[in-house]
């Protein structure tokens, strides 16, 4: 299992490494470099060259990488043109932001989604597992800022019964914190839901219909404790794999969602940098999402590793 | 009967289908006494596991029991609500499936999974049903119940997996245990240990078995009575001896006579058949639900048949019993001339060293860190030899069948000679061809000549193609007739494999799975091969369909001079069409010879243990196998590479010999070798098949039924 895991983890370096040096040569390759951008349309030619040269921009592209690269793994994630402060402090507060809205929602998808999915599995056939399969596609097939915009439309302009944009924090007391997190976190929830009790429903039907389940039930095991202890353990390993795919979809979501409701997290911050062309920020802030992408898809591994007995014991007794 | 402990009456069974309503058990009555071992018996289709989930409450979705009763201790099932019904199972009622691989909860650990019932019924505490878990495991043979408890299903082999399951429907010592197909997934070595498992707790707990089985041999040898099932309907019922000396109806005798026998002399005759199938239970016919097939029907079979007695105890749904009691069951002599008996000339198909390897697992398998400062990385990726040196000669017409267990490697043999896999090492030549090496491009013309035929016919032809599609496709690729006879040449195909020409315009799924295989057999004909490796062809068609495929690729060999590997996990059916035979282990080959020289007495070790293995219809006496066959996992081998394979289940081993040393060939004839460390006169003899078989007249013994 150790091994297991240390295996997987150097595969997350060199997806880490492979990934920067993909964004880095986008960025090398785009018209414009970072000395153009700082110093305006009005540089003269002569000093858009002298600060190239101080800004290192004629090196060789593996120098500047090498220069970017190491400068980043020891924490200077560089100076953001556009704000003039350090990138870091201002990716670790937008991170903290956009982490709660993600934790939060992908707690609720984790849920309802599996609830639903088991209980449409269950209940295969019957009037309520039509009505769940209805509200999970009506979710997964419109887009998420159209569930937004409704909820603001209802929630917001009708009934003025929660805020619309930004963010409060826990200092401000903790009825404004959650007001602000409701709209963002359900339209979330509703476009990512379908995916997990989609899959958590299937996979239980195979469960339920497989001879294990079958020969539980020969055993003469009372129908909840077949569910429970025979059904559930294999019906949900799918389920997790599919919430890990679901947290980089969820990372995409949120971008959008992020606009939508202004709220102050990374997905904005991205926005905000590729529109004002602030380099080091675009840098740091796809570096990070791409390395949280990765530890997630590590940790879903690593959870269905430890729950599948044949990945935790592999050799054969007798 | 009222002391009997199940009794089912008139039991009616329907499956509500897209096409309507199909009665899939129809008016069956059926007592088990304290006790009994009671056989329920049929093909594919008969309903006997449809039985099997009426009583136990978990039909399918759409099945319902549309009359009858089941009483279980007198009292009847359908008197008691749902919760109360279902808590009788595991306490009272046992029960053990066909699938072992899947029928164990993979994420629960074994011992778990047999105490629980203990837990639930009982009410006994987490350390009391473990100890009486261990217990049961200690039953059923474990050496060390403690590992076995606290080990998951996947680390154990099929047949733990079955005695596991075994202990589990156990837990509670009921009294009436379910047998459904336990042995049909297994080889036939561990088919052999579950038998004389049940046997003996039978005997010790004085249970009853209600054991449902296709396999007429393994019924003989568990059951007291048998019930024979067939469409739905029970056709006879009659102790065991009395239905195997003296079976009563012409569906009985019918599939006794397809059994092809492990005793030579072989090929004289062709197996007997049942010609047809399965009626459609959408319309079953108004008379005699079997007189389409039945080659004794006559006046009087077109109307609806009641069961009547036949004998003492023995009962039969046919009118005409008494009257063809001696009438043999039609048996029909090879077609053509006896292609083998020429002489065959020199090897179309020669092997020489032939290996193959695979590597195991992904990108990291086998990446270890060794312990020490500094830990180090060592990389030795785990290999499994699943061909280990083959050396082999088929020659024009010439038929060799492959036999050997799961895992045996015979498959990948057959795959090698085909160029479907890359050997390791080795060199295999076709015609004088080496092919082993050859670019794809350049295998054209010897993939014309070479062909196979799998044994799922239901996944190797493509479901959307019809089967003058199918069958055209080769025509065209080889070009073997222009396009605007294609046609033509479908039809002959059809035709060869004794199909209508009308099945061109059919898909695959309006086919029976006999029709499957002769359309998959058409298909490698298509090419006019004359080799084709025949990979388990028959092994899953029921008994009645199995004879007559196995006489068409007979037929096809003396009208074409085909060549075949014929390879089957099955013995009898690879005596009945081979010329020579080869005994596959882990690779090698234990034994090659004719197929009367492998049959007959010496034997290598392994093939004795084979032979001894299969279960027969004869009645005859079943030698002590538990003095041929160490308790290992099937496959385990020596300890290192080198020794003999069969080492570790051999009870003939020499210490220091066969562990160390690779087996010299042994060659009590000519053509006939053995691999093997004990000398020629060392070698096991001891098995003699059933009495009347070997010394009889030869030609009275293969064909016939049990007269």
């Amino acid at each position: 299992m150790i091994a297991y895991a240390a295996q997987r983890l150097v595969f997350v370096v060199f997806i880490l490494v492979a990934m920067s040096l993909l964004v880095f040569a986008a960025i090398y390759a785009l018209p414009g470099n970072t000395a153009a951008i700082m110093l305006g349309q009005f540089a003269t030619p002569d000093s858009l060259a002298a600060m190239e040269a101080k800004m290192g921009l004629n090196d060789n592209f593996f120098v500047q990488y090498w220069r970017w690269a190491s400068a980043f793994a020891t924490g200077d994630l560089g100076q953001s043109m556009v704000m003039e402060r350090p990138v870091a402090p201002i990716l670790w507060d937008a991170m903290a932001k956009s982490t709660i809205l993600a934790a939060a929602s992908l707690f609720f998808v984790a849920v309802i989604g599996i609830v639903l999915g088991v209980v449409a599995a269950v209940r295969r056939g019957r009037p309520i597992d039509g009505a769940i399969a209805i509200f999970t596609y009506l979710g997964i097939s419109v887009p998420e800022f159209f569930w937004g915009i409704v909820l603001i439309l209802v929630f917001a302009s009708w009934f003025d019964l929660l805020p619309t944009m930004g963010y409060a924090s826990l200092s401000d007391g903790i009825g404004p914190f959650l007001a602000h997190l409701v709209l963002p976190v359900v339209t979330l929830t509703l476009t990512l839901i379908a995916h997990v009790s989609r899959m958590t429903r299937s996979s239980m039907l195979e469960v339920l219909q497989s001879n294990y389940v079958r020969a539980a039930r020969a055993r003469g095991l009372p129908e909840r404790r077949v569910l429970r202890h025979h059904a559930l353990r294999n019906g949900l390993l799918p389920s997790i794999t599919v919430l890990a795919q679901d947290f980089g979809w969820l990372i995409g979501s949120i971008v959008v969602i992020e606009t939508v409701f202004a709220y102050p997290g990374v997905g904005r911050l991205l926005i905000f940098a590729i529109q004002r062309q602030d380099i080091p920020v675009v840098l740091a802030v796809i570096l990070v999402i791409t390395a949280v992408y990765a530890l997630a898809n590590l940790a879903a591994d690593l959870m269905y590793a430890y729950l599948n007995p044949r990945i935790r014991y592999g050799r054969s007794v007798g | 009967m009222d002391d009997a402990l199940l009794s089912i009456e008139n039991l009616t069974v329907t499956y509500d289908t897209l096409a309507g309503p199909v009665t899939a058990v129809d008016d069956l009555s059926l007592a088990i006494g304290p006790g009994r071992a009671v056989g329920l018996v049929g093909e594919s289709g008969s309903g006997k596991s449809t039985v099997a989930g009426a009583v136990l409450d978990l039909l399918a979705p759409g099945a319902a029991i549309d009359g009858g009763r089941i009483r279980f201790e007198g009292t009847d099932l359908a008197s008691h609500d749902r919760a109360t019904r279902r808590a009788l199972l595991g306490r009272r009622i046992g029960s053990v499936f066909q699938d072992p691989f899947t029928s164990l909860n993979p994420a629960i650990q074994v011992g778990d999974q047999i105490a629980e019932p203990m837990m639930v019924h009982l009410g006994v505490g987490a350390s009391e049903a473990r100890a009486m878990t261990l217990e049961r495991l200690d039953e059923m043979g474990f050496a060390r119940p403690a590992e076995i408890a606290g080990a998951y299903p996947h680390q154990l082999s099929g047949g733990m997996k079955q005695r596991a399951l075994i202990a589990a429907a156990l837990a509670c010592e009921p009294k009436l245990i379910i047998l459904d197909e336990p042995t049909t997934a297994l080889d036939v070595t561990i088919e052999a240990q579950i038998i004389d498992l049940l046997e003996r707790l039978r005997t010790e707990k004085g249970l009853s078995y209600l054991f449902i089985s296709h396999n007429l041999g393994v019924v003989r040898r568990v059951c007291e009575e048998v019930y024979v099932l067939y469409a739905g309907r029970l056709m006879e019922r009659a102790d065991t001896d009395a239905l195997f000396d003296r079976p009563s109806h012409p569906y009985t005798r019918g599939l006794l006579a397809s059994l092809p026998r492990l005793q030579p002399p072989h090929r004289v005759k062709r197996l007997s058949t049942i010609p047809g199938e399965l009626p459609d239970l959408l319309a079953p016919p108004p008379g005699c639900i079997f007189e389409a097939r039945c080659p004794f029907s006559a006046e009087g079979c077109d109307r609806p048949q009641t069961i009547r007695v036949a004998g003492v105890r023995q009962m039969t749904r046919c009118h005409r019993h008494a009257e063809i009691a001696g009438e043999a069951w039609p048996s029909r002599a090879r077609l053509g001339h006896d292609f083998s008996r020429k002489g065959f000339g020199d090897a179309l198909v020669n092997v020489v060293g032939l290996k193959k390897r695979f590597r195991m697992g992904g990108l990291f398998a086998g990446i270890k860190l060794k312990p020490g400062l500094p830990p180090r990385i060592v990389n030795a990726p785990p290999v499994v030899k699943a061909v280990a040196g083959i050396d082999l000669v088929i020659r024009p017409g010439e038929v060799v069948g492959l036999v050997g267990e799961s895992g045996s490697g015979k498959s990948t043999l057959g795959r090698l000679l085909l160029r479907l896999e890359d050997p390791t090492e080795g060199a295999v030549e076709y015609d004088g061809l080496a092919i082993e090496r050859l670019p794809q491009r350049a295998l054209r013309p010897f993939r014309k000549e070479a062909q196979i035929v799998f044994q799922n016919a239901d996944s190797s032809l493509n479901p959307r193609k019809t089967v003058g599609e199918t069958l055209r496709r080769p025509l065209a690729l080889f070009g073997i007739v222009p396009a605007r006879e294609r046609a033509k040449r479908v039809g002959d195909l059809l035709e060869m494999v004794r199909l209508p020409r009308a099945y061109a315009t059919r898909y695959p799924h309006q086919l029976s799975g006999g029709e499957k295989q002769r359309v998959a057999i058409a298909r490698a004909l298509a090419t006019e091969p004359k080799f084709i490796v025949c990979d388990e062809p028959v092994s899953a068609l029921d008994v009645s369909v199995q004879a007559a495929v196995v006489n068409l690729l007979a037929d096809l060999r003396d009208e074409l001079g085909l060549s075949y590997l014929f390879i089957s996990h099955d013995l009898a059916v690879v005596a009945q069409l081979s010329d020579r035979i080869a005994v596959m282990y882990r690779g090698t080959f234990a034994e090659t010879g004719t197929a009367d020289q492998v049959l007959s007495p010496p034997f290598h070790p392994y093939t004795l243990v084979l032979l001894a293995s299969a279960p027969r219809v004869d009645g005859s006496a079943m030698p002590d196998r538990s003095a041929l066959l160490r308790d290992a996992a099937p496959g385990a081998g020596a300890p290192d590479g080198d020794g003999c394979p069969f080492f570790a289940r051999c009870p003939s081993r020499i210490e220091g010999t066969c562990d160390e040393l690779p087996p010299p060939r042994r060659t009590p004839a000519k053509g006939h070798a053995i691999a093997c460390h004990l000398k020629l006169d060392a070698l096991p003899t001891r098995f003699v098949p059933a009495a009347p078989a070997m010394g009889a007249a030869p030609g009275a013994v293969a064909s016939a039924g049990p007269e």
